[in-house]
């Protein structure tokens, strides 16, 4: 092994600063000069180690990475060297240069999914590095990749479903395409906005092309996380992600009757009641989904009426269906918070009232009746406080307010919501960018134009994408008007949809 | 037919109540009466067979028998059978002159003639009580009685050459159905069918194109009987609605196209007792003070001063008072053939509303100083807190009373709300709900842009969870 070989290697990138234009060719041609090495080469030990020795992977990124994976592929079953390239992967994890790494998208995912196959065989339950090479990569995480299911796959298969929440927890708000053609290409090194434009179809970062299935047990493996970590409102954003997951006709998949079922059980869990639908979901596939999923919809009946016998009756009857589905918990947990929900609604009514009553109307033995309300408060479901100074204890429930404090933490505050929906704003745009280059896009304007709608087209087509963020420091009214100010122009995703309906 | 009636003798004397009603409901009116009001039974219905002779109706006289036979007036019972199948036949005679002429009118095809003649077999139908049903037959319900008479007139529309006769028609269609509609109640039957057909036919009459100075006579037509249908239906907001716009001229209206409505239906005091009870059942206080008594309607409470004086009561926040006035007519009102049934229900809700207001300027109540503004009914003195409970816990339950109980201290508590917190609240939700709405928006628009639409028939889509 030359020492022009590694001098080769350590070219790029130099040490001034180059323009977007120039640095592009640069790693094109790396690329290209890496690309003709022999895997050999990479293996090959030099006078004093690995040749991963001499190269950093945080400046050299490119051919530590192409070197990593030979060595990787060329460990085989053996142990030790198999430890090692993990190690080492580790290493390049955290530090890899994520401008570089774009150009070897292919050989990106050539480790990633090494090390997907190695953390089980290996038995590996820290799965934190790949996490962060996915968010080292694209810190938004806002372009599915295939990597994104194998991560979480193989956290739940690993049983550390929390390492899978930095992944989860950001929103998908692209999925990567072929780009377009006949455009002004961009050069992947620029700073893009969004990462769908790296994160393309093409780069090789993803398996291609994509399958739907993916992207729903994607949702649904994270509406399970969810569930698991109580973070009711996420999992019900995943599981409503897969209910209105668009279908070809009547067509709809076995995964989406799952998140229905667990979706109508996460609303009892959540809020008491079943949640509403989504104004767009598709009747169609709510039809054959609803079919086959009778079961949870007699129990949702029997919770909302607070039923609690009937839904004892129900859930205990129904064990084998609930067994099936995987859904024996879930029920079991709706159980309990039936319960919960019948003491709760008591205080709609009652500001305060003896323990008897409270048993009187639960139809349960006071005894029974006082542990539960001594578990309630102390998990915090209620708020109100037991007098037991009397015979017979008192339960006084508090005001209707249940937090006093204001503004808990960072991302419970307005400003925190608005300035997510801010972002998500200019995730939209960019989705409405891409729908308006689509090919069947441009055959619905055409066809428009043809029609004689006038220079001026259709007024319904031009979708109003002014938003203007709300002025920060005038205080929480400013933040409330910025909020409704989004309501309105969420308005626009409606005339979009049209628009791609109409094909 | 309710034989159950236990109530007092009412304020008013029944020959002068009499006297403001003519028509076939008179009778009707007068028996309602005999058969809940013990101590004016025996009157009322001599005086509803007597005004029942008058008339050519059979068939109510034969029903006015019936009930003196069972109320135990031997000497009432006792039918005039002479009398009876005389006019039976003059009845059956003056039926087949009538249809004769139509037949002829018929063939000489002159539409004008076919309209007045179907108007006179109607009116024939109407005053006779029509055909006899066939006990055998169940289909020959829906052709005989007041039945008939409503198809007679409907008849009329393929013959109607004027806005007037479409007017005309209308009128007594509307009057029919009502008359159907008590009929029906007092023979035990349910008359919201009725109830609807007068409803969408007085509806019509908005749309007939008569000129204005006869639109003047039958709006107010149309607004009573809707009212009173809607009374009848239960309707009590929107009965109150268009009791309250009916014109004041309604009272002194008259004869329209041979049909006199205030005599015939109900009078002015009538809708002023209706308007008004419906008015407070239904209406809040800034409601009251502007519609009721600064409106127009104030006219009709002045022919029923201790209506008005509710009214007021209520406003002024004296609901004991206003209350107790009320009770003092409970009799009077019962015994309305329209009103009866309603008026339990609409005390019921005026005391609500009332309790309602009465809480509103508290924070908390004892349920003791509760029950002495409001005395329970029909309960003794002991158990009137237990009473008054239960009363507050179903009107929290129906949403009625925005408070909570406290049992142990017998307290009603009004719920304390905090208009920053719930404020801030509701923005987070808001917030929450459209940032809901738009990632699962965008997540539907980027599959669709990608082409990740779950694929139709077997393949791939059905797939589940593999590992």
């Amino acid at each position: 092994m030359s020492q022009d070989f590694i001098a080769s290697l350590l070219e790029f990138p130099p040490e001034k600063k180059l323009s977007n234009k120039e640095y592009d060719k640069r790693a094109n041609d790396l690329i290209k000069h890496l690309n003709k090495q022999s895997d050999s080469a990479w293996v090959k030990h030099l006078n004093k180690g690995s040749i991963l020795d001499l190269l950093n992977p945080s400046t050299n990124s490119l051919p530590y990475l192409y070197a990593l994976v030979a060595q990787a592929n060329n460990a085989g079953k053996d142990r030790a060297r198999r430890d090692e390239v993990l190690n080492r992967s580790a290493v390049f994890f955290a530090t890899f240069d994520p401008i570089q790494v774009r150009y070897a998208g292919s050989v990106f995912y050539d480790l990633l999914t090494w090390a997907f196959d190695a953390y089980p065989s290996l038995e590996i339950t820290d799965c934190s590095p790949l996490t962060t090479a996915l968010l080292r990569l694209d810190p938004t995480g806002a372009t599915f990749t295939s990597s994104h299911l194998r991560l979480v796959r193989l956290c739940l298969h690993q049983g550390v479903p929390s390492q899978a929440l930095p992944i989860l927890d950001k929103n998908i708000t692209a999925y990567p395409q072929t780009p377009p053609k006949n455009l002004p290409e961009d050069y992947i090194c620029d700073d893009h906005a969004h990462s769908n434009a790296f994160l393309t179809l093409k780069s090789g970062f993803t398996l291609h092309p994509l399958k739907p299935e993916w992207l729903l047990e994607y949702y649904l493996l994270g509406a399970h996380v969810y569930l698991g970590q109580r973070n009711f409102p996420r999992a019900r954003l995943f599981l409503e992600y897969l209910l209105l997951h668009p279908t070809s006709g009547a067509a709809a998949s076995g995964l989406q009757t799952e998140a229905y079922k667990k979706w109508l059980l996460l609303g009892l869990l959540a809020q008491g009641k079943a949640y509403p639908l989504p104004h767009t979901h598709s009747q169609q596939v709510m039809k054959s989904v609803k079919a086959v999923s009778r079961p949870y919809e007699a129990l949702v009946e029997d919770f909302e009426k607070r039923a609690w016998r009937k839904f004892q009756a129900e859930a205990d009857v129904g064990q084998g269906i609930w067994q099936e589905d995987g859904n024996t918990s879930l029920v079991r947990e709706a159980m309990d918070a039936l319960l919960r929900y019948r003491v709760l609604d008591l205080q709609n009514t009652y500001a305060a009232l003896p323990v008897s009553r409270v048993a009187a109307h639960l139809e349960l033995p006071p005894d029974y009746v006082l542990n539960l309300l001594g578990s309630m408060l102390n998990q915090n479901y209620l708020s109100a406080h037991l007098t037991t100074t009397t015979s017979d204890p008192v339960l006084h429930f508090h005001g209707s307010s249940t937090s006093t404090s204001p503004e808990v933490n960072d991302s419970d505050s307005l400003e925190a919501r608005s300035n997510r929906i801010t972002s998500l704003i200019a995730a939209i745009r960019d989705a409405d960018r891409r729908l308006q280059l689509t090919k069947e896009y441009m055959d619905v304007q055409k066809r428009g134009k043809r029609g004689g709608a006038g220079p001026d087209g259709d007024l319904a087509d031009q979708m109003d994408l002014t938003y203007d963020p709300p002025i920060g420091g005038l205080g929480e009214d400013e933040e409330g008007e910025g909020v409704f100010g989004v309501g309105g122009s969420g308005g626009w995703q409606g005339t979009g949809e049209e628009d791609i309906m109409e094909r | 037919m309710a034989y159950d009636g236990n109530l007092p003798a009412p304020t008013f004397d029944l020959d002068t109540y009499a006297n403001n009603y003519q028509g076939a409901l008179l009778p009707i009116r007068l028996a309602h009466i005999s058969t809940h009001c013990p101590s004016l039974s025996r009157h009322a219905l001599s005086s509803a067979i007597d005004a029942a002779k008058q008339g050519k109706d059979v068939q109510l006289y034969a029903r006015l028998h019936d009930i003196a036979d069972r109320l135990g007036f031997a000497d009432l019972a006792k039918m005039d059978t002479a009398w009876a199948s005389k006019q039976e036949e003059a009845n059956r005679r003056e039926l087949s002159r009538l249809e004769g002429e139509l037949r002829g009118y018929k063939n000489n095809m002159i539409r004008e003639s076919i309209r007045m003649g179907q108007d006179d077999l109607a009116a024939h139908q109407l005053s006779t009580g029509g055909p006899v049903p066939d006990p055998n037959d169940p289909h020959s319900q829906h052709t005989s009685g007041y039945n008939a008479a409503y198809q007679a007139y409907g008849k009329m529309r393929d013959y109607c050459t004027t806005p007037t006769h479409i007017a005309s028609m209308t009128l007594r269609l509307i009057y029919t159905s009502l008359l159907q509609a008590v009929s029906s109640r007092q023979a035990g039957g349910s008359p919201t069918m009725y109830y609807n057909t007068a409803v969408s036919n007085a509806h019509r009459i908005r749309t007939i194109g008569v000129k204005e100075e006869e639109m003047d006579r039958l709006v107010p037509i149309m607004n009573a009987s809707l009212g009173i249908a809607y009374l009848g239906n239960g309707s009590y907001r929107d009965a109150a609605s268009y009791l309250l716009s009916t014109h004041q001229d309604y009272a002194t209206l008259g004869a329209v196209h041979n049909t006199d409505f205030p005599r015939m239906v109900a009078s002015g005091n009538d809708i002023a007792v209706y308007g008004g009870l419906c008015a407070l059942a239904t209406m809040d206080r800034e409601q009251l003070l502007t519609r009721v008594l600064g409106g127009p309607f104030r006219f009709f409470l002045e022919l029923e001063p201790h209506m008005r004086k509710a009214i007021s009561l209520y406003t002024t926040a004296k609901y004991e008072a206003c209350l107790n006035t009320l009770r003092h007519y409970h009799a009077d009102w019962s015994l309305d053939v329209f009103l009866g049934p309603h008026v339990d229900l609409l005390f019921a809700r005026i005391r609500e509303k009332s309790i309602t207001a009465y809480f509103s300027s508290f924070s908390q109540v004892s349920l003791s100083s509760l029950a002495s503004t409001f005395p329970p009914a029909h309960t003794t003195s002991s158990d009137v807190q237990h009473a008054m409970e239960l009363e507050a816990l179903s009107m929290i339950q129906s949403g009625t009373l925005a408070a909570r109980l406290d049992v142990v201290n017998g307290l009603l508590v009004a719920p304390r709300t905090e208009a920053r917190a719930a404020t801030h609240a509701d923005a987070k939700a808001a917030a929450d709900e459209v940032e809901r709405t738009l990632l699962l928006r965008l997540q539907r628009v980027n599959a669709v842009v990608a082409g990740l639409e779950v694929p139709r028939g077997k393949g791939g889509g059905a797939q589940q969870a593999g590992w």
